[in-house]
């Protein structure tokens, strides 16, 4: 190994088109297991268990192009069903399903927990909890701002990307 | 602070503008010597000296005139979180790490700002501690542990990057927060991860260059002494033994002594077997990393307590004549005294409870291995209570010795529980990975108790408690430091106070009231014949996350401001 900074990211130039592997989700691309049985497959509404917990994804785009190659592309998505959901949380659902940014607000962790009792996504490093139908709005914990939701369609029963996030992505930092 | 160092204050104000140039020239390259034999005026490593006592031959500020001691100047780091690094200080220049992967330098008796290093982490970074402990130095340089994993040397002039060396992927879970340890010429550091499942190891990089040296995993592979210890297969991968705090060193014998961290996941029933060398005290070879001893002080661990601190280097009594000796107030809740033999082995002496524990049914006087009371041992699918709970007797703030009173003052937590049951989880790469939720951690108090927090002083050879000091309404967070004078430095409480004791005594001889709460080690150092105590006050992580739980328990406020900022005091003449 050489003493200086071999291993320093190369900056990409300007004219350099970006990265199709790190871009945020486009509208169109699907959404695709990050872990567990299904790893890699696309998510269909009917797999999702109604009640929650939520799964982790990535986005990737209609020919299956992963865009995992930055974890500000972490979604997390649920089948909390349409009883009480919010207005706002109803127009970016598709099927009672809503995803929403898996990184937590507070300082970037991975909301990759569930309350049973609160029926809400729970991050995992300093416990903050957000309502998955009211737009993640914050029921509890240190995170400044609600996770950016993400507005999803149904085609044939699989779940596509209909637009941007809605808001700023990652935690505070110093 | 009208009459504060009339003759100083203008010394300094007619060197600043010389400063920036004169700083160059003047800056006194850390050495071995020097580092074996730290001068007193000089802060050069964490805990001050490789003993890891946190104290100080510095006696200007004492008991008799500590009443009169006075801010000097303060700066803002303009970071929240917890701010957990001492400031460190070589020739007047002072160098304090702030969350976040930052360092700023100041000139040690003005204040005047010098430089600062900003790591830029990657997108989408995440690390549950985005705190650090401090920085290194050696020769001309400065190292920082980046919580991306990244070990950074810098220019201790410029604050300019030198060399940057990767010691992990931070994507698989790995992080840094410790400060590193320099043994001839070797950066040696540890890793953070213990909740994502990693494999803990120490790593030591040429300071020069950044070229890797050794590496020495704290989990053995099949095959190696101590395998024997993870029963079912594969476990070890993931075992944890995380190497977050700094390590001490006997340069007699060349020997490293670095603490570990409890085993991954949480719930021992998920690894049967003792799972060496989680919860241990491992004994390393100064040139090789070789592993030449060890001690396990609980095995099996499930109750979230890492022995992440390395023990003292003290020399005690025992037996009517003096021991070579370790000294550990461990999390678990117990004070061990431990033989420090010449081939780098440790043995067990002796140890005693010094908060109220009640997992331990007994410890084996010849062997150390407690006698487990299995109705206090949380399992998978078995909820279990247990006290301390899982921050421990102490969490990683420094206690201190002081080999004038004879004493070690330990930053102490006691009254409270948890109650953990665990679950079979499915490990993510660089996730929370334990066996159970952070909400469902169950933490709990006595709230009859009357205080939980506290300060105590033990007296190193017999054992017997000298004095304690009781918080009521606070934990206590605080590392100390103990000096010359006669004196101890903490904070550590919610109500942002930085408080001197008199250490024989234990009396609060002063207080001065923070920005925001001092979790910080406080150092103390002298430039120009006068005596500085510095102190970094910035709340968060762990203690904001406990303070809010104890604000549904007990009724607390939950709001202990955050920000940091660097306060320097001296007495007022």
């Amino acid at each position: 190994m050489l003493a200086l900074a071999p291993w320093a990211v190369v900056r990409a130039r300007a004219d350099d088109p970006p990265d199709p592997t790190s871009i945020r989700p486009q509208i169109g691309d699907h959404l695709v297991y990050f872990d567990g049985p299904n790893d890699g497959k696309p998510i269909r509404v009917a797999d999702l268990e109604l009640g929650g917990p939520q799964v982790q994804a990535y986005p990737a785009d209609p020919k299956g192009l992963l865009r995992d190659n930055s974890r500000l592309n972490l979604i997390i998505v649920a089948r909390v069903g349409e009883d009480g959901m919010s207005e706002e949380t109803r127009a970016n659902a598709a099927e009672g399903v809503v995803a929403y940014s898996g990184v937590c607000t507070h300082q970037s962790c991975p909301v990759n927990m569930w309350s049973v009792e609160r029926k809400s996504f729970v991050c995992s490093c300093h416990g903050s909890i957000y309502d998955p139908k009211n737009d993640a709005d914050i029921l509890f914990g240190p995170a400044p701002r609600h996770l950016a939701a993400l507005p999803l369609k149904s085609e044939n029963g699989l779940l596509i990307v209909a637009g941007p996030f809605n808001r700023r992505l990652g935690g505070e930092k110093g | 602070m009208k009459k504060l160092h009339i003759s100083t204050s203008l010394a300094a104000l007619m060197l600043a503008g010389a400063l920036g140039a004169a700083y160059g020239a003047d800056y006194s390259p850390v050495t071995d010597a020097r580092l074996k034999n730290p001068e007193p005026q000089n802060w050069l490593m964490t805990r001050g000296n490789y003993q890891g006592w946190s104290y100080s031959a510095l006696d200007q500020i004492n008991s008799t005139n500590v009443k009169s001691l006075t801010p000097v100047w303060n700066i803002a780091t303009g970071v929240d979180s917890g701010h957990e690094a001492p400031p460190i200080v070589n020739n007047g220049v002072m160098f304090v790490a702030t969350p976040y992967s930052q360092v700023m330098a100041m000139d040690a008796a003005t204040g005047d700002f010098l430089w600062r290093y900003k790591r830029k982490l990657p997108e989408g970074f995440a690390a549950l501690h985005n705190t650090s402990r401090g920085v290194a130095l050696y020769g001309d340089k400065v190292y920082l542990p980046g919580l991306d994993a990244v070990l950074v040397a810098l220019d201790a002039k410029t604050g300019k990057v030198a060399w940057e060396a990767k010691v992990e992927d931070w994507k698989t879970g790995y992080y840094m927060t410790m400060a590193p340890l320099v043994v001839k010429g070797k950066v040696l550091v540890g890793v953070a991860g213990g909740e994502f499942g990693v494999r803990g190891f120490v790593a030591a990089f040429d300071a020069e260059t950044g070229k890797p040296a050794w590496k020495t995993y704290t989990v053995p592979a099949p095959g190696e002494p101590g395998s024997e210890t993870w029963e079912k297969p594969d476990t070890w991968k993931t075992g944890g033994a995380s190497t977050w705090m700094t390590g001490n060193y006997d340069a007699d014998t060349n020997t490293v002594y670095w603490g570990t961290g409890n085993a991954s996941p949480w719930f021992g029933d998920q690894r049967p077997g003792d799972n060496l060398y989680t919860s241990s005290t491992v004994a390393l070879d100064g040139d090789t990393g070789k592993m030449k001893g060890h001690f396990q002080y609980h095995q099996n661990e499930s109750w979230d307590w890492d022995e992440m601190n390395a023990p003292m280097l003290v020399d005690f009594q025992k037996d009517g004549k003096t021991t070579k000796g370790l000294l550990k107030p461990a999390r678990n809740g117990y004070l061990y005294w431990l033989g420090r033999n010449e081939d780098g082995t440790i043995n067990y002496l002796n140890s005693q409870a010094y908060v109220p524990q009640n997992v331990f049914k007994s410890v084996d006087p010849k062997t150390g291995r407690p006698d487990v009371d299995v109705a206090h041992k949380p399992s998978t699918g078995k909820a279990a209570k247990f006290c301390p709970g899982l921050w421990g007797g102490k969490d990683w703030p420094y206690e201190a010795y002081n080999p004038k009173t004879g004493m070690v003052y330990i930053p102490s937590n006691e009254n409270h529980c948890n109650t953990l049951e665990g679950k079979v989880e499915k490990r993510v790469l660089g996730q929370w990975w334990t066996g159970v939720a952070v909400p469902d951690l169950n933490f709990s108090v006595d709230t009859k108790a009357g205080f939980y927090g506290e300060l105590q002083a033990y007296d190193v050879n017999t054992g017997k408690r000298a004095w304690r000091d009781l918080y009521a309404n606070s934990m206590n967070w605080g590392s100390v430091l103990t000096t010359a004078g006669g004196l101890l430095f903490a904070g550590g409480t919610n109500d942002r106070m930085f408080r001197a004791y008199d250490a024989m005594t234990g009396e609060e001889l002063w207080h001065f009231r923070t920005n925001s709460g001092v979790m910080a080690p406080p150092s103390t150092y002298s430039v120009n014949g006068v005596q500085y105590v510095a102190v970094a006050s910035g709340w968060g992580v762990d203690p904001a996350f406990q303070q809010s739980l104890m604000a549904e328990l007990v009724g607390w406020n939950a709001d202990v401001p955050q920000g940091g900022s660097v306060w320097v005091f001296a007495v007022n003449k």
